[in-house]
């Protein structure tokens, strides 16, 4: 594909760029990791967000994925003290916790301490074309002038440090792999050094959080002609993408925005006072952005209950309820809810039924068990 | 130093005049021209989210934040030739939430007099087809294929006090209308059935019962003309502001009351069709000098 390769040769140009020259910390001859290939089907967006400093490699993927898995990822041993970022997202669960979750009741998750988190969860899936923010109020973007709190390798030192995480410490950690057989000669083969340092610990799990791309749904199947979808999937489709429907699209995007949110910022109306201490108006000051999160995408929903960036439903069937008939009129309400004067957008039961068939549609079976995400059989110290 | 300089200037001045004759022949002389848009509400710049307007139909008024798209852009020679920049696809997304799209490059433009300007509201029928851009912000325009396809010509989202004393969202969206079947669905007096015609559905697409079935489509986009007189030097950028006065949206040819049409319009062709005949005098251009 035309676009594709394009992109292939942006990859292999920063990956020679960034390897050529030596490596400051260990030998001198330059090495060379392989470029990890992105396909992006159409009509998926061709910009992708990898930051220059950090190209994606297949060894880097593959360093990142262990380290994402990795118990020990809390700089400790002991058996009760492990904590990795795969303890909170599962694979099978979107990359969330998920409400059947054996550790966390409900799908609210809490740190190693016990302390809870802020929010519930939010899934782990096509975050590389997501250029506007992460975190459900965007705490961390790229012209932050903060430059500590700007990307996903952030992301990693703050979910490794948090009290309410993994409550470990940086130079801990790097210590403790430096000492696990198997892992400095991956830190090698991804980096041209065996030196684990912090940086390379970010750079490799967000490598491998970038490559959790998920685009083969049975509405992306439907899109590229690869199958029909059911006449009650159909229905919802019309009713997600039109105004007098259900009205959904806006924020959720459609054919022509395959992510299914514009990973931007609304008050959908669900409250009319905003306390939360951690919402947009907490990242930019802005007055009217009380009350606004991040839309999530709708890829895999069922998965990610409890909804809502405070959990406050548990279906999705509560949620298009809501969107039915519980919206609430605030000064902060986002113009998007337009139906709001109207409590909703008011889906029979039938619609509502339809609606739910084509939100389910998005689910990509594939990407909830593809091998290359889950969990290594085996760590580098395995025998 | 100042000798230095001195020299430059006289140099400069050599080379201009004494080739003057030569650069009146030559064709690939080009400059460009910078199209600083600005939104305004009664001639001031738009202040977001603040309840501080009026239309002519009484609404009180807020505006959020407005996305559009222009295209078609051509500029006219006194002769009556036309010039058509080439740059990109030629279609210009602008959002007042994004600075950078306010500010467009038209470059490569023959240096010269101009008398006019011209350009497209909106996409053209050929240029306005699905996934014309797969990447953001462009793509989150798209208009669903089952009222039309492609994209929306413009969101200008923002909220209305309404007849119920309610501060009411509005979503004043643009894009290709679309005519209705008649069907007892109780919102027949939203939708024109004047001009059915051929039954132009979308594949695989069969509209729930509770939503009016399409009969066809209409194109909304218009062609916006001014005649104005400026010059393309090849030394300096010609710095042309388009000004969208967005209160003429309500209070043009026929004055829009919100009460009327409600929040939504992008399945209302008659609002559709009231927007279009107010757009042609919502937007200015105007040479800035300096
Ligand atoms: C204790 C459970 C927990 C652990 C462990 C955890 N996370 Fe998370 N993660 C969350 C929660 C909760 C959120 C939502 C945070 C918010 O925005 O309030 C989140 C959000 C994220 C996001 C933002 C997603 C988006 O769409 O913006 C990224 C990226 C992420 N986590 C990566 C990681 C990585 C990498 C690790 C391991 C270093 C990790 N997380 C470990 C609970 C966890
Ligand atoms: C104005 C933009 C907007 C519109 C329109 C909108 N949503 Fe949302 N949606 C959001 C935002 C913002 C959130 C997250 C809010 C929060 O966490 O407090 C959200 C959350 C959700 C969630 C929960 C996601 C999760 O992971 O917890 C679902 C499901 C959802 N929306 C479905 C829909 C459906 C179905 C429609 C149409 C009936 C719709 N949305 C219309 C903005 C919107």
């Amino acid at each position: 594909m035309f676009r594709f390769e394009r992109h292939l040769l942006t990859i292999i140009f920063a990956s020679l760029f960034i390897f050529g020259c030596s490596d400051k910390d260990n030998n001198t001859e330059s090495f060379k990791a392989a470029p990890y290939l992105i396909d992006i089907p159409f009509p998926f967006p061709t910009n992708l967000n990898i930051p220059s400093d950090n190209p994606m490699t297949v060894e880097g993927v593959n360093l990142g994925r262990f380290l994402f898995y990795d118990g020990r990822l809390s700089g400790r041993t002991h058996p009760d003290s492990l904590m990795s970022c795969g303890t909170c997202h599962i694979q099978s669960n979107n990359f969330e916790a998920g409400i059947n979750h054996p550790l966390f009741q409900g799908g609210y998750v809490h740190g190693i301490s016990g302390e809870k988190t802020t929010h519930v969860m939010l899934p782990l899936l096509n975050l590389v074309w997501n250029f506007s923010g992460y975190g459900w109020n965007g705490f961390l973007y790229a012209d932050n002038p903060d430059p500590y709190f700007t990307s996903i390798e952030d992301f990693v030192r703050i979910a490794v440090t948090a009290e309410n995480e993994l409550m470990g410490d940086t130079i801990q950690v790097k210590n403790l792999f430096q000492h696990i057989d198997g892992y400095p000669v991956l830190f090698e083969k991804a980096f041209g050094s065996d030196i684990v340092t912090f940086d390379r610990i970010e750079k490799a799990i967000a490598q491998f959080v970038r490559s959790l791309i998920s685009t083969n749904s049975r509405f992306d199947k439907y899109i590229r002609g690869e199958l029909q979808l059911s006449q009650s999937e159909l229905n919802g489709y019309v009713l997600f993408t039109t105004e007098e429907g259900a009205d959904c699209f806006h924020c959720h995007g459609g054919s022509a925005n395959p992510l299914f949110t514009t990973h931007l910022f609304y008050n959908n109306g669900k409250d009319t006072l905003f306390g939360d201490q951690s919402d947009r108006f907490s990242v930019t000051g802005v007055e009217i952005d009380r009350g606004k999160y991040k839309a999530p995408t709708l890829r895999n929903i069922a998965f990610s209950a409890p909804y809502m960036h405070d959990g406050r439903y548990k279906t999705l069937d509560e949620v298009i309820d809501f969107y039915s008939s519980g919206v609430q009129l605030s000064p902060y309400i986002d113009p998007l809810m337009h139906h709001a004067v109207r409590g909703g957008v008011h889906l029979t039961i039938q619609e509502k039924a339809d609606l739910k068939s084509f939100i389910l549609s998005l689910q990509d079976d594939n990407f909830l068990v593809n091998p290359e995400f889950s969990v290594p059989a085996k760590f580098p110290d395995d025998k | 130093m100042n000798a230095f300089k001195l020299l430059f200037i006289a140099l400069f001045f050599l080379i201009l005049t004494s080739c003057s004759k030569e650069s009146d022949e030559k064709v690939d002389e080009t400059g460009s021209i910078i199209l600083k848009v600005v939104h305004t509400i009664d001639s001031q710049i738009l202040k977001k989210d603040s309840l501080i307007y009026k239309n002519k139909a009484g609404n009180e008024y807020l505006i959020s934040n407005i996305q559009w798209f222009i295209s078609d852009i051509e500029l006219v020679k006194p002769d009556g030739t036309t010039i058509k920049p080439t740059i990109d696809d030629g279609v210009f997304y602008v959002d007042t939430d994004l600075i950078s799209t306010c500010s467009i490059q038209l470059p490569g433009l023959p240096s010269g007099e101009y008398i006019a300007f011209k350009f497209t509201f909106g996409l053209n029928e050929l240029a306005n087809t699905n996934y014309r851009f797969v990447n953001p912000p462009e793509s989150f325009m798209f208009w669903p294929e089952y009222l039309g396809g492609g994209y929306h010509y413009m969101k200008l989202n923002g909220k209305w006090m309404n007849q119920d004393g309610q501060l009411a969202p509005f979503n004043f969206h643009l894009g290709i209308g679309q005519n209705y079947y008649e069907k007892s669905n109780g919102l027949t007096d939203y939708f024109d059935f004047g001009q059915s015609s051929s039954y132009t559905h979308c594949e695989g697409f069969n509209p729930p019962y509770s939503l009016p079935e399409v009969s066809s489509f209409v194109q909304n986009y218009f062609e916006v003309s001014q005649n104005i007189d400026f010059s393309v030097f090849q030394e300096s950028d010609c710095i042309i502001k388009l000004e969208m006065q967005i209160e003429k949206w309500f209070d043009g040819e026929q004055s829009y009351n919100h009460n009327d049409w409600g929040g939504s319009i992008m399945q209302q062709q008659n609002a559709q069709e009231v927007a279009r005949k107010n757009g042609l005098s919502v937007f200015h251009l105007s040479v800035d000098n300096f």
